[in-house]
This record gives structure tokens, C-alpha cells and sequence, in this order.
């Protein structure tokens, strides 16, 4: 792997070539603000616009989200000027708008300043679930978990995640990956005795042989037998005893 | 058909086709594209055919025939041509048939009533090539279309068709870039990079496969260039991705072409089917070892999908959503393959610089951007159309030389370049000249080549609205700048216009404007803000007015106008009375009438009807 030198706000790292900046930043110690980005979802990434920060090379410098902006040898990367936190609390106060009740959204835009947006607040379905359609939660179903039970459906202001037709799907395993990654805690998933709810279906769980909780979805085990090959008495224990 | 499969055998093939063709015969050419078709161009084909039966005369032994792509000058469609004299009638309709055949066919007489007038000097001009909308034009881009019939590959040969590309193939491929280069042609989609370098560095990527793409998803409001070229002159876009596929070591072509464009796509394939006939695609073209072929695929009919990373997610069949270009597409493009997109003008544009050498296109246009431009005319302008100028050209001689002034002797207020990303620009510029540079410093952009025209009349708020309203039903919704900013631009616009305004709108307007341009994810995004920008930077004073005041100046935005009748003008002719639909204009006969502003819903109808230009807007 290819070693690639550059600077983050005046500090030297490294990283290999085609990373992406925010990785880099991060193990270097440096902290940007990021939402949609998940390092494990490759197609993750590039929409919320919290990530920007300043990349200068060649004598030209352009804002770009760190979090898809691939490293490259003498790249200088400043993380915190006038522009970024411009632009940044610009953005942040158009999330917070769409998402007034999001508590992560909420704590972030305050750092930057912002109590109460300027405009008119949404009151649509997105006002209710806390989603700011990064896309995160698609993307994780179809890249890491493979099955697409769940994509971006309409367009524009109304782009929200759902399930076909917002139809119970028949492909969705229950694993909750999706609610997981979510950076918004926008996607509901209820755990409740050996039941899981999560868009709009029910999923029986299995109970682990050892302290009896029931920690993961019979259809969720099917899958990862029918698909990864893996001997089925490896869920009777839950991963804390096994 | 046999396929031609050296230079020599083209050549002694167009010897051939050009010695049976007499350029003196007497030729009727009817304009067959969507708009002269849409008002009825059928119809006055089919009457000449009829005619033809009726007075014994055979199409191509008596008389030549055919039907065309557009003129560009739609307006006054449907068109007929008369060869070799080059007589144009207008708006022609199939009653006026018989007589052209009695007068203009079997006589030599001019039919005045079927002439252009120009409404400015009163002449009548008979000759295509003489009328103002023509004589001010440089057609390259334009050359075949009106001339040709787009199904025919023999009439594309006989202007010299397919020439570029026997050239090009004596070329080394090396060799063809350089002579884009040369000639100094940049991105006639909008963006206008140099179309050399970005096939050049296509090249240098090295990988098993390349691509070349043609952008046909032309989606501005009101623009219809690459339309009325893949209507009119299919194989001139063919011919030049073939050049292009050459040139970068391609085999295989894409055209991306909406799907509201059937016309478009009916002549594309027949075009690439007789092309295919005659071996300019498929395997050993023209005897050299070059293998090519194109394949159309049709738009799902999102804006979006013209910017260049959502087409080619949208050619691989998947959403058409734009992505990151940190990685540029002439490296990983489509498939993740090195892929050069160019737009159909540029492509139209390949053979004739491969045929007719760099030197001589660079001769056209200005400094930075050289050849010429196709703009689709329209607004308040006498002539609307579609044009080709050279670069360089100013606003005012497009408007005025061309577009014969503004309609119905107005002031001209501003021109609206570039489509919905682009921007306004004012009377107080108009001598700035059209190209790529200039435009941009000015707070607009070239685009794709739409100029709206917008006289006293217009309000420049109410114009930002529309756009920015455009842009919020267009937006893919991806990143949050464009997805959310938008809809709060324009709800503070709807504001405004509604006498809702209030002081630090504009101030907010700017704040967002500045959060897209920096912070949004793609070309529709980061240039969404131009029709707001620009609108504010070149008349504040009209926004002022709105927020303010509460006055709009032009008297378009209805919350903030009242109608009145002036009573010194008001000769009691009680027209307006009768047509106003909310019966709220009284008086009696021969005195002076009333609006009750409380009842009327400010349509207009009065001020429409009125003959006396007795009702005000305030």
C-alpha cells in the first residue's frame, strides 16, 4: 500500500493512498464533525456535508467533505477556518430545521452557534422520525448486510429511506444494522421479550441457551447460515457466552 | 446497402451521389421538426403531395422533395423552403398549397402574404439567407440541419458527411487530439472545459476498456439546441464520437438522450442504423483496425441526470444520483472505466475541426473561447429561435440584430442566460460579449445555451422564484445544502412576492446562496444560487421595493399591485366590463369605468383587452 504524506491543520500524518481524509484525521487525533460517514459502509459518505473542510493543493484550495475526499501526496487540509465554520454552521442550520427534535443535531449546531434556525422548521414525516437522509442506513443494508430491504425512495425535499411501496418487506432479516449506523437515532426498532419491531414487521428472536435473553432474529440467523455458510448451533449462545 | 470500407471507395461513392445530384432542380423542403410538426408541418407535406398528383408533377423527376430538420425559427413554423431560390414562406398551412404550386412552383411569382416582414422596417424579405433572424448568423454547428433530410445518410454525405472521420482515421490518434486542442473547443454542455485536454487525459489513464458518452438530456427550461441537432443532423454527432472513440482508444459509445425527445431518438437510430450499413460502425471502419459502435439509452426524465456522474449512474441503470468528482470520470467514469462525456453540440462539432483543420475553427469567436454557439432565443423578442452566433458576440447585437428588439417595442430590462443555474443580466451590461468568461464574471454562465429575454415587464423576484422553484422540484435530494436550502430560498422569495418581506431576507437569501455555492455536492447545487445572486446584485432595488415598500415594480407579483382604470384614457367602450370574469368593472357607456379592487382577482383580462391602454397596475 501506497504511503501518501500530508498535512492536517499544520500537523504531518500519513496515510495510504485513496483513504479518505477523515479517516486519516481521525487516527491522527483530529476531530471533524461528521454524520453520514460510517467507516465500515463504503458507499457511506458525501451527503450531509458536515465533514467540509479546506483542501489546498497546488496552490488552489476547494472545500470538500473529508469524508469521500481521497488523500494525496502534499495535500494540506485545514479543518477549522472562517470558511469551513461558515458554511458548516450553514449546513447545521438546514439540518436542524428538518430535524428540530434530533438531539445530535441539536448538540452540534449549538456548537456553532445555532439555538434555533432561521426557517421554517419541517413538519413532515421527517419532523417526526429525526431522519435527515444521509442514506447511511441503505447503504449499510445493501453494501454490509446484502439484502436491500430498505432505499431512498422519492426525491428531493421528500428523499426518506422506507421499504418498497412502505410495504412490510419480505427480504428485511430484523438485524437492525440499519438502526444502528443511524446517526440521527431516526429508525425505530423495538426490542420487547423475544419480539423485535423494526419497519413495520415483527421477528421472533432467539433466546441465548446460556442466560435465556433473546438476542438475535430467527430470520437474521437464516440468512447468515443460507448465505455465509456458518453452522447454525453457533446462535445458541449470545456473543457474551459464547 | 454495401458497406464502404476504404477512403477511396467513400470518395468515389460521394463522387458519385454528387453527380447525380442537381443542386438547380427545383426543390420543395418542408421543416419536419417537433415544432414546425407540432403546428402542423404533416399536414402541408402531405398537400404538396397531393398537389404534385393533382398538377402530374413526380416527386424527384419533376420536382425535388423532402422533409427537414428545424430551421430554428420555430415561431413561424411550419416552414417551407423552395429550392434553388431559397424562398422562405411562413406559418405556411395547406390551404395556401395549391397556390404556392401555381405561383412559386409552376411560375416564378413570390407570394408576399406567406413572406417575412420585418416588424421593425416593414420590408419583406422573400430570401432565407437575406431575413435579419439568418443574416446575422455563423452556422458550423448548424451547418446540415434545414438542408438535409435527417434519414437520409446520402444527403449527410453529399455536405461532406463522414470526411472528418476518414481524416481523422489517416490521423495518428495522438494526432486527432491535438488538432482538438488546437482548435480551441471547449464543452458546449455548460461547463466548457477544454474538450481536448479532457480527451487527452481520458487517454492517458491506461485500463482495458474507455468510454465515450454523449450527453443528450438537454433539461433547461426552454432551451431546444441539442434537440433540434439530433433531430436534424444525427450523424453529425455520430460521426463525431466515432472520431472521439478513436481519438481515446474506445470501442464503445453511449448517447444519453431524454426520453421526452422521441423524434430525437426515432432519427438517432435510424441514423446509426445506416451507418452501421455503410460500415461507419462496427469492425475494421473504413478497412483501418478500429472497432466501434454506439448504443442509445433513453433518460428516466430527471434534471439531474444531465450533470455528468448521475448520467452515468443513470446509464448503469442505477438511481440517477450525482456523486463526488474528487475522482474525475476521465479516470473512473462509467463502470469505473476512463469515460470521456461530451455534450451533442461538441460532438457536432468533431468532424467539421478534423475536416476542415484546428486553424480554421480556431478563426471563430474570441481569445478563451473559440467557434460558435448555438442559444435557443426566446422571451420577449420578436424573433425567437434557435441561433448560432460566434463567440463574442454581445447581448445586444443577439437581441436586437437577430431577435429584432424586444416584443411590442418594450424596454429591454434583462437577458437570463444559462438555464435555471444560471443568472441575469441586465440592460446596463448588454454590450458584454457571449462567451464562457464573461459570462461567468458576470454572475451568470454560458450553460447550455438558453437566453430568455425579459422586458420592463418582468419581475426580477418573481424570476428567482420560478427558477429556484425549478431547481427545489429537480433537486435529487441528496446532500442537505440543495435539498433543504432550496426549499427555504424559495419559501423566503414566496415571502417577498407576497408582501410577507421582511428586513435581513435578502441578508438570508445571500447566507443561504453561500452555504450552496460552497457546500453543495454537485453542479446543480453549487450553481443553484445564480438566479438569486444575480438577481440581487443587479437589482436590489426591486427586492427592496418589494420588502419595503411592498410595491412590485414591474406589476407582476398580484398581493402587491392594485388594477385601475385611468379615467382620462377610458373612452366608456365597456369591453373590459364585459370580459372580466368577476363582473367587478362597472360604468356606463362612454364614461370613464371602474375596478372594485376588492372583488377583482388581478388576471389582467382588462388590461389585455383594452385598446385605449387605459388600465394601470400600481
Amino acid at each position: 500500500m501506497e504511503k501518501i504524506k500530508l498535512k492536517i491543520d499544520g500537523k504531518e500524518v500519513e496515510g495510504v493512498r485513496d483513504q479518505c481524509v477523515l479517516d486519516v484525521a481521525r487516527e491522527a487525533g483530529i476531530d471533524i464533525p461528521a454524520l453520514c460517514y460510517h467507516p465500515d459502509v463504503k458507499a457511506s459518505g458525501g451527503s450531509c456535508r458536515v465533514c467540509l473542510v479546506e483542501a489546498h493543493q497546488d496552490g488552489r484550495m476547494k472545500l470538500v467533505t473529508s469524508c469521500n475526499y481521497p488523500v494525496r501526496e502534499g495535500l494540506e487540509i485545514k479543518t477549522d477556518t472562517e470558511l469551513v465554520r461558515r458554511i458548516r454552521k450553514g449546513v447545521l442550520e438546514l439540518l436542524l430545521a428538518r430535524v428540530p427534535d434530533s438531539k445530535v443535531v441539536q448538540d452540534l449546531a449549538l456548537k456553532y452557534g445555532i439555538e434555533e434556525p432561521r426557517f421554517f422548521k419541517d413538519e413532515g414525516d421527517n419532523y417526526r422520525n429525526k431522519c435527515i437522509a444521509c442514506g447511511l442506513c441503505t447503504a449499510v443494508c445493501e453494501d454490509v448486510v446484502g439484502v436491500s430491504a430498505i432505499s431512498m425512495c422519492e426525491r428531493g425535499y421528500e428523499k426518506a429511506p422506507g421499504t418498497p411501496y412502505k410495504k412490510v418487506s419480505d427480504v428485511c432479516i430484523g438485524c437492525g444494522a440499519c438502526a444502528y449506523v443511524c446517526p440521527t437515532d431516526a429508525i425505530e426498532m423495538i426490542d420487547d421479550g423475544d419480539t423485535r419491531k423494526i419497519w413495520g414487521r415483527e421477528f421472533k428472536m432467539i433466546k441465548c441457551s446460556v442466560c435465556g435473553k433473546p438476542y438475535i432474529p430467527e430470520a437474521q440467523v437464516d440468512w447468515i447460515v443460507s448465505t455465509k455458510g456458518k453452522d447454525r448451533a453457533f446462535f445458541d449462545k449470545c456473543p457474551d457466552h459464547r | 446497402m454495401e458497406a464502404i470500407t476504404s477512403t477511396e471507395q467513400l470518395d468515389s461513392y460521394v463522387d458519385n451521389l454528387k453527380a447525380s445530384y442537381d443542386a438547380e432542380k427545383l426543390s420543395v423542403l418542408i421543416c419536419f421538426g417537433t415544432g414546425c410538426l407540432a403546428n402542423g408541418a404533416r399536414d402541408v407535406a402531405e398537400a404538396f403531395k397531393q398537389e404534385f398528383d393533382k398538377q402530374g408533377l413526380k416527386i424527384n423527376v419533376d420536382i425535388g422533395f423532402k422533409t427537414t430538420g428545424c430551421h430554428g425559427y420555430c415561431e413561424n413554423g411550419p416552414l417551407v423552403v423552395l429550392r434553388p431560390k431559397d424562398i422562405l414562406y411562413l406559418k405556411v398551412r395547406p390551404k395556401d398549397v395549391p397556390e404556392i404550386v401555381e405561383k412559386s412552383i409552376k411560375s416564378d411569382e413570390i407570394i408576399d402574404r406567406l413572406v417575412y416582414k420585418d416588424v421593425n422596417t416593414k420590408e419583406v424579405i422573400s430570401q432565407y439567407q437575406e431575413i435579419p433572424f439568418y443574416a446575422h448568423q455563423k452556422r458550423i454547428t448548424l451547418r446540415n440541419i434545414g438542408h438535409i433530410d435527417p434519414t437520409s445518410i446520402d444527403d449527410y454525405l453529399l455536405c461532406e458527411g463522414y470526411k472528418g472521420l476518414a481524416k481523422a482515421l489517416s490521423m495518428d490518434p495522438d494526432d486527432v487530439i491535438t488538432e482538438v486542442e488546437k482548435s480551441g473547443l471547449r464543452g458546449r454542455g455548460g461547463g466548457g472545459f477544454p474538450a481536448g485536454r479532457k480527451w487527452r487525459s481520458c487517454k492517458a489513464v491506461s485500463s482495458d476498456v474507455h468510454y465515450v458518452m454523449c450527453n443528450g438530456d438537454e433539461g433547461d427550461p426552454g432551451a431546444f439546441m441539442d434537440r433540434s441537432i439530433m433531430e436534424g443532423d444525427p450523424h453529425s454527432v455520430i460521426e463525431g464520437m466515432i472520431i472521439g472513440g478513436y481519438a481515446i482508444g474506445a470501442s464503445q459509445g453511449y448517447i444519453y438522450v431524454r426520453d421526452e425527445y422521441p423524434l430525437a431518438v426515432k432519427n438517432l437510430h435510424s441514423a446509426l442504423d445506416a451507418a452501421r450499413g455503410k460500415g461507419f460502425l462496427g469492425k475494421g471502419i473504413l478497412g483501418k483496425n478500429f472497432d466501434f459502435d454506439i448504443k442509445i439509452s433513453r433518460g428516466g426524465g430527471a434534471f439531474v441526470c444531465g450533470e455528468s456522474s448521475a448520467l452515468m449512474r443513470s446509464l448503469e441503470g442505477k438511481v440517477g444520483e450525482p456523486r463526488a468528482k474528487y475522482i474525475r470520470s476521465v479516470e473512473k467514469g462509467l463502470y469505473d472505466k476512463p469515460s470521456v462525456l461530451n455534450n451533442v453540440e461538441t460532438w457536432n462539432n468533431i468532424p467539421e475541426i478534423i475536416r476542415n483543420g484546428s486553424g480554421w475553427y480556431a478563426s471563430f469567436g474570441t481569445e478563451g473561447s473559440k467557434g460558435t454557439k448555438v442559444f435557443s432565443l426566446v422571451g420577449k423578442v420578436n424573433n425567437t429561435g434557435l441561433v448560432e452566433v460566434p463567440m463574442g458576440i454581445t447581448i445586444k447585437e443577439l437581441v436586437e440584430n437577430i431577435g429584432g428588439g424586444v416584443l411590442g417595442g418594450k424596454k429591454f430590462k434583462a437577458v437570463q442566460t444559462g438555464g435555471p443555474s444560471g443568472g441575469c443580466i441586465p440592460d446596463s451590461k448588454k454590450d458584454l460579449p457571449i462567451d464562457f468568461d464573461s459570462l461567468t464574471g458576470a454572475g451568470s454562465m454560458m450553460g447550455s445555451g438558453g437566453i430568455i429575454v425579459m422586458d420592463e415587464e418582468t419581475c426580477m423576484v418573481d424570476v428567482a422564484k420560478y427558477f429556484i422553484s425549478f431547481l427545489v422540484e429537480e433537486s435529487c435530494g441528496k446532500c442537505a445544502p440543495c435539498r433543504d436550502g432550496l426549499p427555504r430560498m424559495r419559501q423566503i422569495l414566496v415571502d417577498i412576492t407576497e408582501g410577507r418581506g421582511k428586513d435581513g431576507d435578502i441578508e438570508a437569501l445571500e447566507e443561504l446562496c453561500d452555504v450552496l455555492t460552497h457546500g453543495a455536492l454537485c453542479g446543480l447545487g453549487t450553481s443553484a444560487a445564480n438566479p438569486v445572486l444575480s438577481t440581487i446584485r443587479y437589482f436590489r432595488d426591486e427586492y427592496e421595493a418589494h420588502i419595503r415598500d411592498k410595491k412590485c415594480p414591474a406589476g407582476v407579483c398580484k398581493s402587491l399591485i392594485t388594477y385601475s382604470i385611468d379615467p382620462e384614457k377610458c373612452t366608456g367602450c365597456m369591453l373590459c366590463a364585459k370580459k372580466c370574469p368577476q363582473q367587478c368593472i362597472t360604468g356606463e357607456k362612454k364614461q370613464a369605468h371602474v375596478i372594485d379592487s376588492e372583488k377583482c382577482i388581478k388576471c389582467g383580462v382588462c388590461k389585455d383587452v383594452c385598446n385605449f391602454d387605459a388600465v394601470r397596475i400600481k
